[in-house]
């Protein structure tokens, strides 16, 4: 420490992030739950009316989460033991739900199985009741397998190839070697992913709002606690439950990976191939897959569809009317772009500066700084949206633009995504590294600046281009802190999809997911594709 | 030319991790221009002892000078010194030029003057048609020569090196002893060097300091701490020793009179004042002689029978066991026709050679 005070700078940027972070991590959040008061809450849960809404969040989190993981291994390990062909495509599509707000499924699974989906009453003459938790297993479980995918394949690929080839060399079939021997390597963080897939699927708020029907889940009774009440207390008190439910999930998360879990983050093992799996397996994996992928081509697939006819699918006629509500929504597209654009950029900013601080500096408090760091992960968007409206949404800060809120709350709301990323980066920059830059001369910052900042640049892209993604798909963290003037395109398309206009919502999803995938392309680019897109979580929940 | 500036000056300093104390109360005086080694085996502290100099780490207790001025409680970049790292730590966004560049840059030098100085450095080093390189291009030695040289360039007063050649291999690092010598004995800078490596530090040092248990066991040149360690751990640590238990009869005019199995031998003692009842008598390898039959009478003769020997390629060692214990003696190898001895032999060797370590 008196170290540090030597460094003026350092200091500083100590001051600023203790700041930032108790006035837009820790003092929204407080200020949720301790908004019910303690009388609110005896009142509350005496009041019974969560029952209910956690019975059913807990249901859906189940039941989605098994088959969403169920499906999800199904796809990683197809892609990563088999030697099926296809592989670029199945990654591509694979990667196609990242830049969507989940919600888009609900709506896609009405226009594919709803009382008049093209599948089920076109071709099944089915008219289902989707409304419910049926529909919303189904919309849950396509629409988050690809996530637990995404997962899932990155503890698989990092099993170690050269244990599974000592066991085959021992003598075990490939079963075994899986049973006995991958298997129990990547058990735990199977588990991991299965839990972070649980967390998603708890919080999710679009897509219970669209389908969920009278099947409240927590999320959604918070919602129309504040809208169709005006209940904040209650609201929050609801949110709360949530956030409980949420943080004993990751804690479970941590505490099984170790707290540190970027400390295996690039133990790629890369060149050495994986034993072949029997030509039936691969054949298998192969059509599981192309299932898989055309029920993902499907529901994307049926918003283009929907997007460039007149009435889907009652009138097939091509035209490009919808794309009008794209103009007539224009300014929600560029707040998305402006918001989520500047998010980005910060979000990486903070927290590559953070991870270092709390990396490379021995100071008191840097434990506390690591936890508050990590914490928005567990937080459920529709908590800290509450949590931002609450605390802000008051006279005292009417001068705090409500655009800039909405950037700063994305920005602190996705900082644990570049924050992992820096720790895990700087764990692979050895420290002698700052200390040549030192020992030369240059003060802390200095060295932060031109020395670990550009190493650092795939975990700040990583930190960048998942804040984005989730600042453009989220719908939870603005629904309550839009105002007209800085609304997003993920409100629009909430508003077009409740308004049962589904050419104009499909439309403007189309126009979304475009413009993210231009960006994204865009920064790829840019960054002489060196990647960070490894890194992507879901957001929109 | 010689330097007189680059003196540091380490007083009673202690740093603890923990309840360990990693460095206990060192004193030493690092003379300016000099190359000068701390030698200890890993966790001796030696690196701690160089990082506190850097400024990586603050001392618990005690003061470090440069040149009369107190730097310990100085940041890392504003002390005059310059370190390099064991794995070299080149900056691997940057070239080569950049690399060398970056602590000219840092003091605000104009572009056209670290063009120019960096040129130099790069022709001094060897580094001619590299500067554009990244350093994963390079070899091994020639990242060491742009560590060195990114170092070399800021004009530091002293020189930090930890363990600089243990990452290279082993013919490699020979060659590069000498040229860190002499690139020492040309600039006269006050190199400080960290090593576990023995050799590394008697062949390159003016003078060395033993290290062990965060304290410094011995300071002396490399032929002192080789010939006359002052304790059981400098004389087993570098090279090998043979150290028995003898017994103090008396002492006369400079020399100790000792008694060794049925001898009695008289050796020298530098500080007869610590001698006490007991010592330790080191005898090198090297100056064991094996034979047939008994030397002469100035040497001192013991029987005794080789229990194992093995051929080294330039010499023999042998494990003979006489006056009830275990002998380590080195006979340069005489060619290709030389028989080893095996069976019962004579050792002797000049009682003048032997060394007396007088703690007890």
């Amino acid at each position: 420490m008196r170290k540090a005070l030597r460094e003026p700078s350092l200091v500083l940027a100590l001051l600023i992030v203790a700041i930032l972070l108790l006035a837009f991590v820790i003092y929204p959040q407080v200020r949720v739950v301790v908004l019910p008061g303690f009388e609110g809450y005896v009142e509350f849960l005496a009041g019974r009316s969560w029952v209910r809404p956690l019975i059913n969040s807990l249901q859906i989190t189940v039941l989605g989460t098994t088959t969403a993981t169920l499906l999800g291994f199904i796809y990683a390990y197809s892609m990563v033991y088999s030697q099926m062909r296809w592989k670029p495509f199945f990654r591509l599509v694979g990667l196609l739900p990242l830049m969507s707000p989940p919600f888009v499924v609900a709506a896609s699974y009405i226009l594919l199985f709803g009382p008049r989906g093209i599948i089920s009453y076109h071709i099944f003459g089915q008219s289902p009741n989707v409304l419910g938790l049926g529909g919303l297993w189904g919309v849950q479980t396509i629409a988050f397998f690809p996530f637990a995918y995404q997962l899932i394949a990155d503890v698989l690929s990092r099993s170690d190839p050269r244990l599974e080839q000592a066991a085959h060399n021992l003598g075990a079939g490939h079963w075994q070697v899986f049973r006995t021997v991958t298997l129990p390597l990547v058990r735990p963080g199977l588990l991991s992913a299965t839990l972070m897939t649980a967390i998603y699927i708890v919080e999710d708020f679009g897509n219970p709002a669209l389908i969920g029907g009278r099947y409240t889940v927590l999320s959604t009774q918070a919602y129309g606690l504040i809208t169709g009440f005006g209940d904040l207390p209650g609201a929050a008190a609801v949110s709360t439950i949530l956030l409980l439910i949420a943080l004993v999930l990751y804690l479970i998360r941590l505490r099984l990976e170790g707290r540190r879990s970027y400390v295996t983050v690039t133990g790629r093992t890369g060149s050495i191939p994986r034993p072949p799996v029997p030509k039936i397996v691969s054949r298998l994996c192969f059509v599981a897959c192309l299932v898989l992928a055309i029920l993902i081509l499907l529901v994307y697939g049926v918003l283009i569809v929907s997007a460039l006819v007149v009435s889907f699918p009652n009138n097939m006629n091509f035209t490009l009317e919808n794309f009008a509500y794209v103009g007539a929504h224009a300014t929600s597209l560029r707040n998305t772009l402006v918001y989520a654009g500047a998010a980005a950029i910060f979000s990486g900013l903070l927290a590559v500066l953070m991870g270092y601080l709390v990396q490379r500096r021995n100071w008191p408090g840097r434990r506390v700084v690591d936890f508050i760091a990590i914490m928005p992960a567990a937080v459920p968007g529709i908590f800290f949206g509450i949590g931002y409206a609450a605390a802000f949404n008051q006279p005292a800060f009417d001068w705090l633009d409500r655009g800039a809120l909405i950037t700063i709350s994305f920005i602190f709301w996705n900082i644990p995504i570049g924050y992992q990323a820096t720790m895990g980066g700087l764990q692979q920059i050895d420290r002698s590294i700052d200390e040549a830059a030192t020992s030369l001369g240059a003060s802390s910052m200095r060295s932060l600046r031109d020395i670990l900042f550009p190493m650092l640049n795939s975990a700040f892209l990583t930190g960048a281009v998942t804040t984005f993604v989730r600042a453009v798909t989220t719908l939870s963290v603005v629904i309550f802190l839009f105002t007209p003037r800085t609304t997003t395109a993920t409100i629009t398309i909430f508003q077009l999809v409740n308004d049962f206009n589904w050419g104009g919502a499909t439309a403007f999803t189309v126009a979304v997911i475009g413009m993210a995938i231009l960006v994204l392309a865009l920064v790829w680019f840019i960054s002489g594709r060196r990647g960070g897109f490894r890194g992507i979580q879901p957001g929109g929940v | 030319m010689t330097n007189t500036t680059g003196e540091l000056q380490i007083d009673g300093v202690t740093k603890r991790f923990g309840p360990l104390k990693a460095i206990d109360r060192v004193t030493l005086r690092i003379p300016a221009g000099r190359f000068v080694t701390l030698l200890g085996p890993s966790g001796c502290g030696k690196t701690t002892l160089l990082r506190m100099i850097a400024g990586f780490y603050e001392p618990d207790e005690g003061a470090i000078s440069l040149d009369g001025t107190r730097i310990d409680h100085l940041p890392p970049h504003q002390r005059s010194t310059a370190m390099v790292f064991q794995d070299y730590a080149l900056f691997p966004h940057m070239t080569v030029r950049e690399n060398i560049g970056y602590g000219l840059r840092l003091a605000n030098v104009s572009r056209a003057e670290i063009e120019r100085r960096v040129d130099t450095i790069l022709d001094f080093m060897g580094l001619n048609g590299l500067g554009d390189r990244w350093p994963n291009q390079l070899s091994g030695g020639q990242q060491q020569r742009v560590a060195l040289a990114r170092a070399l360039i800021i004009e530091p007063k002293v020189l930090l090196l930890d363990e600089p050649l243990s990452n290279l291999d082993a013919n490699f690092r020979e060659r590069m002893r000498w040229e860190l010598r002499s690139l020492q004995q040309r600039l006269k800078i006050t190199f400080l060097y960290v090593t576990h490596d023995q050799s590394e530090a008697l062949a390159m040092s003016d003078w060395v300091a033993v290290m062990n248990a965060g304290r410094v066991e011995q300071w002396g040149t490399p032929r002192e701490i080789y010939h006359a360690p002052r304790g059981a751990f400098v004389a087993t640590f570098i090279g090998t020793a043979n150290l028995r238990e003898v017994r103090v009869m008396r002492r006369e005019n400079g020399q100790a009179v000792i008694a060794l199995a049925e001898h009695t031998i008289s050796v020298p003692v530098s500080d007869s004042s610590s001698l006490g009842d007991k010592a330790l008598l080191c005898v090198r390898p090297e100056l064991i002689t094996i034979s047939r039959a008994c030397q002469d009478e100035s040497r001192v003769n013991l029987r005794g029978r080789v229990i194992r020997y093995a051929f080294l390629g330039h010499i023999t060692r042998y494990w003979v066991e006489a006056a009830g214990e275990e002998w380590i003696i080195d006979q340069p190898d005489q060619g290709p026709s030389e028989q080893p001895y095996e069976g019962d032999v004579t050792l002797s060797f000049l009682p003048q050679q032997a060394h007396l370590i007088t703690e007890a």
